[in-house]
């Protein structure tokens, strides 16, 4: 089976003026369909980034990124979009939930963007904000839900339109751990239903979860392999915390 | 206005320098964006352009007429006048008895009115003219100051046949040194040689166009048989003059003019039939108040786009404060004392509305030129109050009231945001939740509030009623039932208690013409702002308050992924109802006041026909002639043998007084016999009840020389009719050479004098009365199939002797009408500025928008959403405020004009039908949606080109 995504010596720069702050150093990496996939390592060491550059949301200076065979970096920014509104699902650090639309206005939002019909959207909709525990605040506005509250319509909103990648960026970071545990049940189902899943973490118990680890530092992924193995070697290659002076 | 400005920047100067938390604050607010500060300091310099370019055109007006003083006195202030010849000798010698303080000369001339023709087979010809006699070494040493007589390079007295004219006169019949032209004056004529043309100033632009001859001209052609019509003559009968010159220069020694008047009296009492006039002064006091008039209309016209520019205002500070709502949330939870975070945003405000203020005068001095320059256009020509040079003038005190409104507007707009913004509860702020409805305490302070104003408005009202103040009648009930919404809210709800509060206060609005018409007779410009404001005020309120209902309502019909953006355009201006209305109200003002002012300018020009029928009494051409040598019926049938009956008016000018003009000012008269009667009569209205018919009234002042009719405008200088006399009320006349005073009943009234016959009286009484009556108008008809236009022409061209000038009634309101056309048309000019706050405002909320929402927009395009769905929701976002705008706002305006029209006195009870300008008010509000789309479009194309992974990364 071809790669899912195909990342080959992906390099990023920020500039801002004068400065250069290098955050991925060619960085291979490739994820077969039905991966399950955690990403480690210390506070900026370019985790977001390399969710960002994989999906295409941000371009990259050096390499290419194939995604279900095109690369990604190469195709126009209105296909880039499509792709991304048919085949991907996006859970930020923070929420990034619309605010003037109501929970479940928020959740339906990428399953009428791929045309489904209204009727049909709502019911999937609200079915999801169940499954994420909020079948009691669908009409609720965001800033009327707690923290955790926002991330699971977060949650519910990348995964509802069964995306083929779902892109997690600490989807628990705001949740107590009975509620991360359910949120990584769901996506544990959603991944044993052949959903491919990407998630950036600094918890053990979430990387223990997947079948692969990536462990990254400064920019470089410094080891790859099956979770069990890697968590089960110790904490990793750098120290938590370390964080390389730029 | 100077105490608020100065308490509050006080506070912000004092923390400035001895607050350096607030300091900071303030400053690195401001400094952090210097994109978003520039947009601010451009929404709030709208408005105070806008004043201050109102304020420059009514100095220029006024500066303009007050220009006359110099082209038309120079150094003369008074002038000492006795009508006939030969008696200046004798008025110099008395007021000479001894020696006169505050003057510094005296000059003698003669003067008389004639009319002046080029020579050959198309003659030029100049119907009234002023026919001077004066020593012109004499002229040169009036006053202290050769330079401003405008005869320094005169020369010699005329002598023999030979003419010096002003300019004036010369381009009118295009004639220079050399030329020969034809002086027909008292039934006489001369042909004479022009040697000499002089530039229109001081004396030698006395009259409106000048003619200096020879002394002795004038006396040669009032021959003895001739000497009784002659001194007879309207307007100019052969006078002997004494100028007095002031001391000081043209203008100031007008401050001298109330003393000299008072001792020139004393000391011509025993010459019989001399007068004084203040001629300086009351040129002056007409120009201030000509320059009055139009800063009051053109201020209140320009109240309209103040107040837009004032809602924009608010709106933009509400925005920044919404922005950084949970910033300074965790402020105050840190320990920001609520009154430092106050002070803060008020001195970063304090600086946007100094800055603001200071270029909003620059940029209205800029605005005031355009003005300046279209009015010019307006203004020259010869209709428009005898044509004005407009001069641009700004006053220095002009341009520090202006800015000192604007600075006031925004420092209050700023400070009221701030202190709202103070009292945000610390939680909801950071996690940006609406506030609270009110509770408790502040609950009980909304109630007293609202008690307060019903009662206030119920005060107002009763004042309306009893004293016909409009202000009350208009006010007072919307006040009272806005402030009852507070009241009603707890009984039914939010939403009803506004539809019920804001609905009584539209009703009110659109039905107070009818129901307390007495009270609203007499309006000032500003009744129309109050009225737009209240109806705008009212309708937004409804609208703001129950568009969810109405997106509900389209929503419900199913949302697909091409509706995907309108929900999203939909759901922003829903969610922030108190911004949208600010936005919603700024942008309907403005469509409101353009609407309703095409309306009314398309209106008077569409009436010209009827307003012709209405006023020529059943005859086609309006005949008019030199006073000093009126043109006969016989002469006007030899001129065309189509003429099948003329009705003669004699006309006089003398002065008046009223009930509400005590001063004795100069008005024509017209008298009238059977003739005027003979085909139909000009249309009348407000009769008295004791008169069946208009015919009845025109018989009645015929035969009685006690009543008089009475047009609309009498003694008004210009603007809607705002007088008080009715049919019954009582007028006096004053005929200046006889001294005799005569009071006068008003039969009935005539709407619209365009023809200025002034005030109506029956013919014997006009010729036993006024010393100056002359019969120099005619009302001619023609033969059937004649060409009453051609025939016009002929007139003019047939009795250039006699002056004439010849016009069919069609064509004289048709010009009378393009000229308040063309007024309305400027005023709607000054106000497409109003239009440029409404889609400025719109294009830079948008663009704060777009800032605001940047982290959102970037989820949505990581979600997928094309950035063509992203731009299309910002373009309906904007379509959504302006097309609701447009449509409040025109409907409000067709509404309101419909009803001034049909109900209100205000307009003269002008029975004007009603017409809708469909294609101009279409034009107007299709260039305002599109100019508003394309000022979104630019927010709209930064919003979609927005990168996801950049925005994300954004702070909240
Ligand atoms: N726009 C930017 N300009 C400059 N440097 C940036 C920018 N965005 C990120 N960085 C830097 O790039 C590095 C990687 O950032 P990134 O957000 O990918 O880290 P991360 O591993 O996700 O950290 P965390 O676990 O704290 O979220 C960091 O050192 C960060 O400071
Ligand atoms: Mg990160």
């Amino acid at each position: 089976m071809s790669p899912i995504v195909d990342a080959r010596g992906v390099t990023k720069v920020y500039r801002t003026g004068a400065v250069e702050v290098p955050a991925l150093h060619t960085i291979n990496l490739s994820i077969e369909p039905g991966e399950f996939v955690a990403v480690m390592g210390p506070s900026g060491c370019g985790k977001t980034t390399l969710l960002n550059c994989l999906s295409g949301l941000d371009d990259i200076d050096d390499g290419a990124v194939m995604v279900e065979g095109a690369d990604i970096h190469k195709m126009k920014d209105g296909d880039r979009t499509e792709h991304r509104a048919g085949r991907m699902g996006f859970i930020f650090q923070s929420f990034n939930l619309i605010p003037v639309l109501t929970a479940v206005e928020n959740v339906e939002l990428p399953l009428l963007l791929t045309g489904v019909k209204s009727g049909v959207a709502r019911e999937r909709s609200l079915n999801f904000l169940d499954r994420v525990g909020l079948s009691h605040r669908p009409k609720h506005k965001p800033n009327e839900l707690s923290g955790g509250e926002q991330q699971r319509v977060a949650v519910a909103r990348a995964l509802v339109s069964e995306p083929a990648i779902v892109w997690a960026d600490e989807p628990t970071g705001n949740l107590d751990s009975t509620m991360a545990i359910a949120v990584l049940d769901l996506l544990q189902e959603v991944n044993d239903a052949g959903q491919t899943i990407l998630v950036v973490t600094h918890d053990d118990g979430i990387a223990a979860k997947a079948q692969r680890l990536v462990r990254m530092a400064d920019g470089h992924i410094v080891a790859d392999g099956l979770a069990a193995e890697l968590l089960g070697t110790g904490n990793g290659v750098s120290a938590p915390g370390t964080r390389t002076a730029k | 206005m100077l105490p608020v400005i100065l308490i509050l920047l006080v506070v912000s100067i004092y923390d400035l320098i001895r607050r350096p938390t607030i300091r900071r604050l303030a400053l690195r607010n401001l400094t952090r964006r210097r994109g978003e500060a520039a947009l601010v300091i451009l929404g709030s310099l709208l408005g105070t352009a806008i004043i201050t370019a109102a304020f420059i055109v009514g100095d220029t007006l006024g500066a303009s007429v007050r220009d006359h003083a110099r082209t038309n006195l120079g150094p003369t202030d008074e002038v000492v006048r006795a009508i006939g010849l030969g008696k200046s000798g004798e008025i110099e010698a008395a007021l000479k008895s001894a020696p006169l303080p505050n003057t510094d000369g005296l000059l003698a001339m003669a003067a008389g009115g004639g009319s002046v023709a080029t020579l050959g087979a198309d003659p030029r010809a100049e119907p009234f003219v002023q026919i001077n006699e004066v020593d012109f070494g004499a002229a040169r040493a009036f006053g202290d100051d050769e330079g401003i007589t405008g005869m320094a390079k005169a020369g010699q007295t005329p002598s023999g046949n030979e003419a010096v004219l002003d300019q004036n006169l010369a381009d009118e019949v295009e004639v220079k040194a050399g030329d020969r032209i034809k002086l027909f004056a008292y039934g006489q004529e001369r042909e004479l040689t022009v040697r000499q043309v002089l530039e229109t100033k001081g004396l030698a632009g006395y009259g409106s166009s000048n003619l200096f001859v020879a002394p002795g001209t004038i006396a040669s052609f009032v021959s003895a048989a001739t000497l009784g019509d002659a001194l007879g003559a309207a307007g100019n009968p052969p006078s002997s003059l004494v100028l007095v010159s002031n001391k000081g220069g043209v203008f100031d020694a007008a401050d001298f003019s109330d003393s000299v008047t008072k001792e020139l009296n004393k000391r011509i009492t025993d010459l019989p039939g001399a007068e004084v006039v203040e001629a300086k002064r009351e040129l002056l006091d007409d120009a201030d108040a000509n320059a009055d008039q139009f800063k009051q209309i053109f201020g209140g016209v320009g109240a309209f786009s103040v107040i837009a520019g004032v809602l924009l205002l608010v709106n933009i500070f509400v925005m920044l404060a919404d922005e950084r709502k949970s910033e300074l949330g965790m402020l105050r939870a840190i320990g920001l004392k609520r009154n430092q975070l106050v002070r803060a945003f008020g001195m970063e405000g304090a600086i946007y509305a100094l800055v603001s203020s200071v270029f909003g005068v620059l940029a209205g001095i800029g605005v005031g030129r355009v003005v300046v320059i279209f009015a010019a256009g307006l203004f020259r020509g010869d209709g428009f109050r005898g044509g004005l040079d407009l001069i641009f003038s700004l006053n220095s005190s002009s341009l520090i009231t202006s800015f000192m409104l604007g600075a006031t507007i925004s420092l209050v707009t700023v400070w009221g945001t701030s202190i709202r913004l103070g009292r945000l509860n610390v939680i909801r702020a950071i996690r940006d939740i609406a506030e609270a409805p009110p509770s408790g305490r502040s609950r009980i302070r909304a109630v007293v509030f609202a008690v307060i104003g019903v009662f206030i408005g119920l005060l107002l009202l009763q004042s309306g009623i009893n004293q016909d103040n409009w202000f009350g009648a208009l006010a007072g009930v919307p006040i009272a039932a806005f402030s009852s919404v507070t009241l009603l809210r707890p009984l039914v709800g939010r939403r009803f208690a506004v539809i019920l509060g804001a609905g009584a206060a539209l009703v009110w609005g659109i039905a107070v013409f009818t129901i307390l018409p007495s009270a609203l007779e007499k309006t000032e410009f500003n009744a129309f702002v109050v009225q737009g404001v209240i109806l705008v005020g009212a309708a937004v309120a409804i609208v703001a308050t129950n568009d969810d209902l109405a997106i509900k309502v389209v929503n419900s019909l199913g949302v697909s992924r091409r509706t995907l953006a309108a929900r999203l355009g939909f759901a922003y201006p829903l969610a922030r109802v108190f911004r949208t209305s600010m936005l919603l109200g700024m942008y309907s003002i403005v469509v409101f006041t353009l609407t309703f002012l095409s309306v009314f300018s398309n209106l008077f020009g569409a009436q010209a026909p009827r307003f012709a029928r209405e006023t020529a009494a059943g005859y086609q051409v309006l005949v008019d002639s030199n006073y000093s040598n009126p043109v006969p019926s016989n002469a006007l049938k030899e001129a065309d043998p189509n003429v099948e009956a003329d009705a003669v008016l004699f006309q006089a000018y003398p002065k008046w007084t009223t009930q509400d003009e005590h001063e004795p000012t100069s008005w024509q008269v017209s008298g009238f016999d059977e003739a005027l009667l003979a085909r139909g009569t000009p249309v009348l209205q407000d009769i008295d009840p004791k008169y069946a018919s208009s015919r009845a009234a025109w018989e009645a002042v015929l035969h009685d020389p006690s009543l008089v009719i009475l047009p609309d405008f009498f003694l008004q200088g210009g603007g809607p009719p705002s007088t008080t006399i009715h049919a019954g009320d009582t007028i006096r006349a004053y005929d200046t050479v006889s001294g005799k005073t005569a009071d006068l009943k008003v039969a009935a009234k005539v709407e619209s004098d365009f023809v200025f016959n002034g005030p109506m009286v029956s013919q014997a009484f006009h010729r036993s009365f006024f010393s100056t009556s002359t019969p120099s108008r005619h009302y001619v008809s023609f033969k059937p199939g004649a060409d009453a236009r051609l025939a016009a022409a002929r007139f003019e061209g047939k009795l250039v002797n006699y002056g004439v000038q010849a016009d069919t009634f069609e064509d004289k309101i048709s010009e009378a009408l393009e000229q308040q056309e063309g007024f309305l048309g400027l005023m709607r000019g000054y106000l497409a500025l109003g239009l440029i706050i409404g889609i400025a405002g719109l294009g830079v909320v948008m663009v704060r928008a777009v800032r605001e929402r940047r982290r959102q927009i970037g989820m949505l395009r990581a979600m997928g959403f094309p950035s063509r769905v992203v731009r299309q929701a910002f373009l309906i976002e904007a379509a959504f405020i302006a097309i609701q705008g447009i449509v409040l706002g025109t409907v409000l305006a067709l509404v309101t004009s419909y009803n001034l029209l049909t109900h209100s006195s205000t307009f003269g009870g002008q029975s004007i039908n009603f017409e809708i300008p469909w294609v101009p008010i279409i034009v107007v509000l299709a260039v305002a949606l599109v100019a508003s789309l394309a000022a979104s479009a630019f927010p709209a194309g930064q919003a979609s080109r927005i990168k996801p992974a950049v925005a994300l990364r954004i702070a909240d």
